[in-house]
């Protein structure tokens, strides 16, 4: 039973219980025909989840649910230390989107672009083709910015600090 | 038969080439880079056409929708990641395709199928566009209702083999659409206060999020190119010898996209997902199908390709259109002059002709376009992790900003990215979840107009008989994938 509470599939399932709980809870407020389709597809897919879930538990055993989207071949043969490692990278990826995010909100989405190039190539890159990266990454940067910023007027320096 | 010839004649005119030429070029290019899809690529060319001829004008916009779909179909194929949703069936198998280095193969064969599948779709609606109108104009609302219920139903029990999570996926994407302005009432639901939201979860920033940045972090985090196997085997013409080879599935998959098309709001995206779905259950192997069959690309790719011309039929001639990249369309006829409804035919006929013809041509031009660069897009697959992760990242991204120029869109963009990683992890596909955003509002605003013309008894969605024919099918595709081991087990029993 409890190896079933290491399963990413459970906690989606349980975490999507409460999601499609408080859309019905939160459509009580609106006006009959406002809420009436709303709760009607959050009562159906509560009921969807909620068998789903308990087909989860009454299985005999725990079975990784990963599909095709994500390479779980790898992931069978990876032992604990692959894994790991892959999880490190994924929250560095997300660290460097974060802030690169936070940049482009503050001074322009170009700045944005820079840094996940920049980022990605100090982060993913070898050391040997770090130069050779960050190259790359700022004519992308032009490039965007000729194409995008010039040719087809998005403002890209347009950042809530100016 | 005058006006046809005129209109033929009109496309050749030197101008009209240049934007069919100007338009396709654009269009793939618009369409390769994740994210920005043909309405994104419309709505940024359309301050570059805003003074042109209203025919040069649409024939560069017709280019560049029918273009940017074919190359939404290359991305789909090369970093598993649709252009638009329309491309969503063609990663099932484009990108296993790649992943096992056949990239040039799949590459050919989604240009053969946009050649094939656009040229007979076009052909066949050139002539029978006046009766398929005429059908599609017995739906009311409750079979607009049904039909999009049957299509989430369908994708939702074959997409990923487990009918179960399918559906809920479903139901998250179609409550996800009830964000924002009730469209019959108008009253503002689920936003929290959050005006970026009050039109409604935006769809292209939501794409952008469940495929393009769920891609960049399965690609971070497996620290390898996107193909595995750092060569490419077989390329473009294997592709286009491989594509005669299924007669069958080409003709099925035209005519489920032709069908799909004059549907009114169904779209595109309903047409590959479907024919992908009918390729798989008639296959002998129906196992291989999402593992990189051939056949799956054929079929997504040929009935996306042959719904089009459908599509921009209900659009043009009843002014409902069957995609967002047709909705974007409208707005740009209407722009034009060109108002749609019965009597543009008649009215504009000349136009309207002239933009049929271009888009035969169009079809053409796509094949030209695969044959000589197609194979170079492929090596884009060996490129590293660390350029290509920001560079899809940075692309779609900057897609999904320019639409409002809002930070806040890249902020939702991410929030779905998120939840689309979630989903791969947790065992959901998220393509009914974006069939579901997607179909919301038309399954919603039918359901409301179905009960109002009933005086609120739900009787009305079993009036008619295409709706017990909806139903029916509906429930099959529901039960139909236990149907096979129940009859197993029936006739040969337990072993």
């Amino acid at each position: 039973m409890l190896e079933k509470f290491k399963l990413t599939e459970v906690w989606l399932k349980i975490a999507l219980l409460f999601v499609f709980s408080a859309f019905y809870v939160a459509a009580l407020s609106f006006p009959e025909q406002s809420r009436q389709f709303p709760q009607l597809l959050a009562v159906a897919s509560l009921v969807m989840t909620a068998i789903a879930l308990a087909t989860d538990f009454t299985r005999k055993r725990a079975v990784r649910a990963e599909i095709s989207g994500v390479d779980d071949t790898e992931l069978k043969v990876l032992d604990a230390d692959d894994l790991r490692a892959r999880k490190k990278r994924y929250y560095q990826a997300w660290a460097i989107i974060l802030l690169s995010t936070i940049i482009g909100y503050l001074f322009g989405f170009l700045f944005s672009a820079l840094c996940l190039f920049a980022g990605f190539a100090l982060v993913f890159g070898s050391r040997a083709k770090l130069p050779r990266n960050l190259v790359a990454g700022a004519g992308m940067t032009v490039v965007v910015y000729l194409v995008f910023g010039v040719m087809m007027g998005v403002p890209l320096l347009n950042g809530v600090l100016w | 038969m005058d006006v046809v010839l005129q209109a033929i004649a009109a496309v050749f005119l030197w101008q009209n080439l240049a934007a069919l030429a100007g338009g396709s070029i654009y269009g793939v290019i618009i369409g390769v880079l994740p994210g920005l899809g043909p309405s994104a690529g419309m709505a940024l060319a359309l301050p570059l056409v805003i003074k042109w001829d209203p025919v040069t004008a649409l024939i560069f916009m017709g280019s560049l929708y029918k273009c940017s779909n074919y190359g939404g179909s290359l991305t789909a194929i090369l970093v598993n990641t649709p252009g638009d949703a329309s491309n969503a069936a063609t990663i099932l198998d484009g990108h296993p395709m790649c992943q096992q280095g056949k990239g040039g193969v799949a590459l050919g064969l989604s240009a053969t199928a946009a050649m094939v599948g656009g040229t007979l779709g076009m052909i066949c609606l050139i002539f029978a566009a006046p009766f398929l109108a005429e059908f599609a104009l017995r739906f009311g609302p409750s079979e607009y209702f049904l039909t999009a219920l049957l299509a989430l139903s369908i994708i939702a029990a074959v997409v990923q083999g487990a009918t179960l999570k399918g559906l809920i996926a479903a139901g998250l994407g179609l409550l996800l659409s009830t964000v924002g302005f009730d469209v019959i009432t108008g009253h503002l639901r689920y936003t929290a206060g959050w005006a970026p939201i009050e039109d409604g979860v935006p769809l292209i920033q939501a794409l952008v999020g469940l495929f393009a940045v769920t891609q960049a972090l399965v690609l971070a985090e497996s620290a390898t190119s996107i193909s595995r196997l750092a060569k490419l085997f077989g390329g473009f013409w294997e592709g286009v010898r491989t594509y005669f080879h299924y007669p069958v599935s080409i003709v099925r998959s035209s005519l489920i996209g032709l069908f799909i098309g004059v549907l009114p709001a169904v779209g595109q995206s309903s047409a590959g997902l479907l024919a992908w779905a009918d390729a798989k259950r008639s296959s002998k192997h129906p196992e291989t199908f999402g593992e990189g069959n051939p056949e799956g690309v054929l079929a997504s790719e040929t009935a996306t390709n042959a719904c089009m011309p459908g599509d921009l039929v209900c659009t043009i001639a009843l002014g409902i259109p069957g995609s967002v990249g047709a909705a974007i369309f409208l707005g740009v006829m209407i722009i034009f002059g060109v108002i749609p409804g019965p009597l543009v035919f008649t009215e504009k006929g000349g136009l309207i002709y002239s933009l049929f013809f271009a888009l035969v041509l169009t079809s053409f031009v796509i094949f030209v376009i695969g044959m000589t660069v197609g194979r170079r897009l492929a090596a884009m697959t060996l490129l590293p992790n660390a350029i290509i992760v920001p560079l899809i990242l940075v692309v779609s991204l900057l897609g999904s900003f320019a639409i409002r120029n809002e930070m806040s869109d890249v902020f939702i963009s991410l929030a779905f990215g998120a939840l689309g990683y979630v989903m791969l992890k947790g065992g959901f596909t998220p393509i009914p979840l974006l069939l579901g955003l997607v179909l919301g509002e038309l399954v919603e605003t039918n359901y409301h107009r179905a009960l109002m013309i009933s005086g609120g008894s739900y009787t009305i969605f079993t009036a008619s008989i295409i709706s017990k024919i909806l139903i029916v099918l509906t429930v099959l595709s529901l039960i139909g994938p236990y149907l096979g081991s129940f009859w197993k087990t029936l006739t040969q029993g337990e072993k």
